[in-house]
């Protein structure tokens, strides 16, 4: 015990030895409230819960602090089927003393189980639920409820009282006695169930004339009362025949045959069923997941057929460059032309080289370093193998070969277009041998190209010859 | 002879798990002890006073 003034510990002395202050009176409180725990403590113990409450409640008020009352008034309350009672004091207990409190442990049970205090609400919720079907005189439903929640809480010792007074109210005496029993069982000195008890044994015992007239009518020894609307006659002093054993094993055995057909015929379909059940999710989950791995298959197959498709054209490409004919072949041959000019200067061999490579190739449409070293090869050896062919065809011309004239001045003028006489006499050479509008086309072609040059007026005049126009 | 509606008046609604926090905070904790305390406390500053 300490001092309320100074919080040291008190002696046996009437007074603080601390700080001097006078605490006979908080002393007696004390050992007041002290003596109220105990009081409470053995009523608990017989079971008198009741009581029990009453001593350890005013345990409290003398002494708020008086942890162990106040833990046991919890415990008490929980015996009772007043959980929210019970958890509030020890709620309360553990705030007053949070270390080394029993009950932390207490609440931690109730807590964890969240499944048991979810049901405790609901107990609590039906009873409120059963005493508004009360007083709306409705006690049918009434009793269908506390019969529910006696079976989530057989010990909520309220819930019992006010099914027996229900029952009391229907004059259903038996049944109210079986309630108040259940009462008593839990809490022994319940006023109110010991209040009922007394008015159910009153209805219960036979009259006292009936008793009188027992012993000479043997017939009349029974117990009467009235249930609901009928009157029950119960003898007494009657014993049940006593059953055989055999009787009783063949009950046994005929309560073992219908729990196995039960068990067949109810049971076992569900099971099955439900087995049935789970299987057929389960096809249906692999079904579908085939059905994506099927469409994504499918979708591979077409990505991998594009992607051949592409392999096959980089392939074609690959031939282009590297197979016969291909490019690098035509650009090795460039360069090997363009290499043996330039070791042997032979203009007739370089031109063959360069018509074979142009028969293969397009030098426009090759790369701008091929094109350019065809066309500076082309325009190296072009003016001489111009003037080579220019004389070559003059040959033919007088001695009137136009064919082979035509064949050569046409060499003359791919190798230099700027040669004037090679243009004119290759119209010439085609209007001699006849081929009159490739001659007429070459004649405009020479007024076109080389407007001031001295073949003008004999081009002009030929091509009057012709009926050609003149520009 | 038990009066059935006067006796169902004795019966109260029970406190549900959701209330019980209300029902902790409203609780009145002031014991014996404390009033003890309050009055020698009260009658020292009144000789103090005087």
């Amino acid at each position: 015990m300490f001092c309320y003034n100074c919080g040291c510990q008190l002696s046996e002395h009437d007074f603080c030895t601390a700080c001097g202050t006078d605490v006979y009176l908080y002393k007696k409180i004390m050992f007041v409230s002290n003596m109220y725990f105990n009081d409470g403590l053995e009523k608990a113990e017989i079971r008198d819960l009741t009581g029990a409450v009453t001593s350890l409640r005013q345990s409290l008020k003398f002494n708020k602090n008086n942890i162990d009352a106040r833990n046991l008034l919890g415990l008490v309350y929980f015996e009772m089927g007043e959980v929210v009672a019970a958890l509030s004091e020890w709620v309360i207990s553990k705030n007053l003393r949070p270390d080394k409190n029993i009950a932390d442990d207490y609440i931690d049970r109730l807590q964890s189980n969240s499944g048991r205090l979810d049901s405790i609400n609901q107990t609590i919720k039906k009873y409120n639920q059963a005493l508004v079907y009360c007083q709306q005189d409705s006690k049918d439903l009434a009793v269908i409820q506390l019969k529910k929640v006696l079976s989530l809480n057989p010990r909520f010792i309220r819930a019992h009282q006010l099914l027996a007074l229900l029952y009391m109210d229907s004059e259903q005496w038996e049944r109210a006695e079986r309630e108040l029993r259940k009462c008593i069982d839990i809490d022994r000195n319940n006023t109110k169930t010991l209040r009922y008890m007394k008015e159910v044994e009153l209805m219960l015992v036979p009259d006292e004339t009936v008793k009188q007239a027992g012993g000479k009518r043997k017939k009349d020894e029974t117990v009467r009362y009235v249930s609901d609307n009928e009157m029950i006659i119960q003898p007494l002093n009657v014993r049940e025949p006593k059953r055989s054993g055999v009787s009783t094993l063949i009950n046994l055995g005929i309560g073992l045959v219908i729990g196995l057909a039960v068990t067949y015929f109810l049971l076992v379909p569900a099971a099955q069923s439900n087995t049935k059940q789970q299987m057929q999710e389960e096809i249906r989950k692999i079904s579908n997941e085939s059905d994506v791995r099927a469409a994504r298959i499918q979708e591979l197959e077409s990505e991998a057929g594009k992607l051949n498709g592409r392999i096959e054209e980089l392939e074609a490409r690959v031939d282009g460059f590297v197979g016969a004919g291909g490019t690098l072949e035509i650009y090795d041959s460039l360069l090997t032309v363009a290499a043996d000019y330039l070791v042997n200067q032979d203009n007739m061999a370089t031109a063959a080289e360069l018509e074979s490579i142009a028969q293969v190739a397009d030098p426009d449409e090759e790369s701008e370093g091929f094109r350019k070293l065809y066309q500076t090869l082309r325009g190296v050896i072009g003016p001489e193998l111009a003037q080579s062919y220019y004389s070559e065809a003059s040959e033919y011309f007088r001695h009137e070969e136009y064919p082979a004239a035509i064949g050569s001045f046409e060499k003359a003028v791919y190798y230099d277009e700027t040669h004037t006489d090679a243009l004119y006499f290759l119209a010439r050479a085609y209007h001699a041998n006849g081929n009159l509008e490739e001659a007429i086309e070459t004649y405009q072609k020479v007024l076109e190209l080389f407007p001031n040059c001295n073949r003008v007026s004999d081009t002009r005049a030929r091509l009057k010859d012709l009926g050609a126009t003149v520009e | 002879m038990i009066n059935f509606e006067e006796e169902l008046k004795k019966f109260h609604p029970s406190l549900e798990v959701e209330d019980a926090e209300d029902a902790i905070y409203n609780q009145d904790l002031t014991d014996m002890a404390d009033l003890l305390v309050k009055m020698i406390k009260e009658s020292e500053e009144e000789s103090e006073e005087v």
